[in-house]
């Protein structure tokens, strides 16, 4: 037996969500969701849940994870009641509930606790550099670059690298064996062994791809008429700054060495090259969203959470930073280097520290893992059907 | 009785203005039940009707519900009632203008009738100009399913039953002019206006249909088997277009049809976010109808909450469920158009919890009632304040239910807010005797 806990709606007020509670289970929602289909039905049965309160249905579900905020759930309630903005919500509040430290619950319903520990980290950053920097010397490279890995020597850079990650990954997979067992385990399904192999494609390409962002839009329209017309504009935009930033996060912890050189390489060398395109994706991802969201015109646009503005802004000045920190050192301006190198670090650190296990950007994870799981769940149940 | 009345005000010039005690704006099921307890009591009535007929909506209905009358059979009396009493005069094509509250006694106002071409007083209704004006359109009184011609009679019970011609349609060819056998065709006839001065105005400006071209993924107007639910009742009646049951788009007989309920009712982004209060019931009668017209056919209705409140509702409900006509909990996301014509419906079955497809030979969609918002012009200064959905307000509902904010205008039927015809012709009652308790009292 359920028990129902109408406080419950307050909870998720938290997290962003306006009040959902105008719902009258018409379902229309989940009739013009070009992403629902007959084995995972949303959003209804999520508000539904949100409604009363289930928070044993709400945690064990998959559904929200497959929704990709295209907004016609939203435009087209007869209630107003915009369950588009509460599954983001709910994704939000799941976010806080994989993750065991509570420190996710924290960050997402106080901006006090956010901002004090991106503070916090950033001083750590500074300290760091305050008692360990090596020697700013001003003496230029054969080629008139800054000597950085004088300053910064890039293996002990990359040790505190190696440290984060270390850090980052246990949170972040610690929270996803957290999401296993709610998902997988608590369903009571017997999953085949070898399902974990052969559905290991799912997790790998979609991680890649986000592929479902193709799914918004209209199936009957051909993919390069979608294409032309702007229709997947914003998945592009999002390919951009997912693969720039997994390519600079590969570079900075896997190939520091090779990344952070003093040798000026031509410009058409591959660790500019991809460096370029990197920031390049970042740079556009950030105004690209950033003015999706002033303008609040589409509908998945319109209601920003202060953790999607944190998570913006974070990661321009990021940007920005590397930029310049780049740009100063080929022109030979050692001071402006170090001291750009020292903000950089201190807005990187405290982003992937926060950001990444504990908020807006799990998603990274939690997406491909959640279409990973379903596809478990969804062949077992076939396979016990038949 | 109004040919008499206007005859007499040309011979008499001296006094344009005409005298009544009532205006009732609006000639529908409403309009009628408060002009003829007025007239019975002796009061003078005006009615004016915009339509080219009285008789409102429901001269246009099959059956009612729950008891499943005639429609035409109950309401074509009262309208020969109305139009032959001779305490009531009718205006119809004619719009009012201009209601102003004098100090202390009553209201002066503007009759204007838009001209017809055709005189009122010879024509004669034959139908002979119909046969031969060669313009095509679609004839408004059958719902578009079918053509009229530019000049024609509305329908074949309309009152009064004369020709008009629609200028904006005619190619003034001249066709009907040669053919009439009452020489009635008069292409120079203009507007006309008509001062009155009343003691009181009864509303009774009743509803209209909420157009569904506004809900994009119905397909209304795209898909030719996605019909409202009043052209399906005018497939149902006795003076139906096709003489059967048929789909538009191919002349088929459908076999499979399915109801879409709260289309534009409970609809917040379709600006009515409240319910209709016909809808779950017309739409179970016209299964159940359907179930006679067509023996063979699946009748499904996608509903959201079937709301069977009134007298005898309910047993109507469980009538249609038990003559097998299927109720699915789901609202109709989208509506999408096969090759052949035939149409899927996606939803989610609320019961499971599962989202579905299913198809269907033809959908009809279960439209909404919106008020019939009254034209800025009808007044001059003073107007009745409307509510928060555009119905008329009624500023005292409990005690004195035709009450407006306007002190000598009532309101009747379905322009104080949704309601059925039994409700209409209640509330017409209570305007009637609340106006001929204002008008006792001042005198």
């Amino acid at each position: 037996m359920a028990r129902v806990n109408p406080d419950f709606r307050n909870t998720l007020l938290n997290y962003g969500t306006e009040d959902f509670s105008a719902c009258y289970n018409c379902g229309n929602c989940t009739a013009v969701c070009s992403l629902s289909d007959e084995n995972n039905s949303f959003p209804r049965k999520v508000i539904r849940s949100s409604v009363l309160g289930l928070e044993d249905e709400l945690i064990t579900t998959v559904d929200p994870w497959l929704c990709y905020y295209c907004g016609d759930c939203s435009e087209t309630c007869p209630r107003e009641a915009n369950p588009g903005e509460l599954m983001m919500s709910v994704r939000r509040y799941l976010t806080s509930r994989y993750d065991w430290t509570g420190l996710s619950q924290l960050f997402y319903t106080s901006k006090i606790w956010e901002i004090a520990a991106i503070v916090f980290l950033a001083l750590v950053v500074l300290l760091l550099f305050v008692f360990f920097h090596g020697p700013m010397t001003t003496e230029l490279t054969a080629e008139g670059g800054v000597k950085l890995n004088t300053f910064a020597p890039w293996k002990t850079i990359e040790l505190g690298d190696w440290i984060m990650a270390g850090i980052l990954s246990f949170f972040l997979l610690s929270n996803i064996f957290n999401m296993y067992l709610k998902m997988v385990v608590k369903n009571k399904m017997k999953i085949p062994f070898r399902f974990y192999f052969t559905e290991l494609w799912a997790l790998i390409f979609n991680f890649f791809s986000q592929w479902r962002f193709k799914k918004c839009e209209p199936r009957e329209i051909t993919f390069w008429s979608n294409l032309k017309s702007g229709k997947y504009n914003y998945w592009i935009v999002h390919f951009l700054l997912m693969s720039g930033y997994v390519i600079l996060f590969t570079m900075i912890v896997g190939f520091l060495g090779w990344f952070q050189t003093e040798t000026i390489h031509r410009w058409y060398h591959p660790q500019r090259l991809l460096g370029y395109y990197a920031t390049f994706g970042l740079i556009v991802g950030v105004i690209y969203f950033s003015v999706l969201r002033i303008k609040k015109q589409n509908e998945k646009s319109k209601h920003s959470h202060f953790t999607d503005w944190t998570f913006l802004i974070l990661l321009f000045i990021t940007a920005i930073t590397g930029i310049l920190v780049h740009i100063f050192r080929i022109n030979g301006l050692p001071n402006l280097t170090y001291y750009l190198y020292v903000i950089h670090l201190m807005v990187l650190f405290p982003m992937l520290m926060i950001e990444v296990p504990f908020s807006k950007w799990s998603h990274l994870a939690y997406r491909p893992f959640a279409i990973y799981f379903n596809n478990l769940i969804t062949r077992a149940r076939n396979r016990e059907k038949n | 009785m109004n040919r008499n009345r206007k005859i007499d005000f040309m011979i008499n010039d001296k006094d344009k203005t005409e005298e009544y005690d009532v205006l009732v704006v609006g000639g529908g099921i409403a309009g009628e039940e408060a002009a003829l307890n007025l007239a019975n009591q002796g009061y003078k009535i005006i009615m004016v009707e915009k339509d080219l007929s009285i008789g409102g909506k429901m001269i246009h209905l099959s059956k009612v519900f729950p008891t499943l009358d005639c429609a035409a059979c109950i309401t074509t009396p009262k309208v020969s009632e109305t139009a032959r009493h001779s305490n009531i005069t009718i205006y119809t094509y004619s719009e009012v203008k201009g209601i102003n509250k004098l100090n202390g006694s009553g209201f002066m106002a503007r009759v204007e009738r838009k001209p017809r071409y055709v005189n009122e007083e010879t024509c004669t209704g034959c139908q002979i100009c119909e046969e031969k004006c060669p313009v095509f359109v679609q004839d408004q009184f059958q719902y578009d399913l079918v053509g009229r011609k530019a000049v024609y009679v509305p329908f074949s019970i309309a009152n009064p039953r004369i020709a008009t011609i629609d200028m904006d349609n005619c190619i003034l060819c001249g066709a009907c002019e040669k053919a009439c056998p009452a020489d009635a065709i008069d292409f120079t006839q203009e507007k006309e206006e008509i001062p009155i001065h009343i003691k009181s105005v009864i509303l009774a400006t009743g509803y209209k249909l909420f157009d569904p071209v506004v809900i994009e993924r119905y397909g209304y107007g795209r898909f030719k088997n996605v019909v409202t639910a009043m052209q399906m009742e005018r497939q149902l009646v006795p003076t139906r277009p096709y003489n059967n049951v048929l789909r538009p788009g191919d002349g088929k007989m459908p076999d499979n049809i399915a109801y879409v309920l709260c289309t534009g009712s409970r609809d917040a982004t379709v600006g009515n976010p409240i319910c209709s209060q016909v809808c779950c019931m017309y739409s179970t009668k016209q299964a159940q109808l359907l179930m006679g017209a067509l023996p063979m056919a699946d009748i499904t209705i996608y509903f959201l909450h079937v709301r069977a409140f009134g007298k005898g509702f309910e047993e109507f409900y469980q009538q249609g469920r038990s003559m097998g006509v299927e109720f699915i909990k789901g609202k109709i996301g989208k509506i999408t158009e096969k090759e052949n014509g035939d149409l899927l419906v996606r939803y989610e079955d609320i019961r499971e919890g599962v989202v579905k497809e299913a198809e269907h030979d033809m959908v009809v969609l279960s439209v909404g009632i919106l008020p019939d918002i009254i034209p800025e012009d009808m007044f001059l200064k003073e107007r009745p304040e409307l509510d928060p959905f555009h119905y008329v307000m009624q500023v005292d509902e409990l005690s004195n239910p035709a009450k407006t904010s306007m002190k000598g205008v009532f309101v009747a039927g379905a322009a104080s807010g949704p309601m059925d015809i039994p409700d209409s012709i209640l509330s017409a009652g209570a305007a009637s005797s609340e106006t001929a308790t204002y008008l006792r009292r001042l005198s």
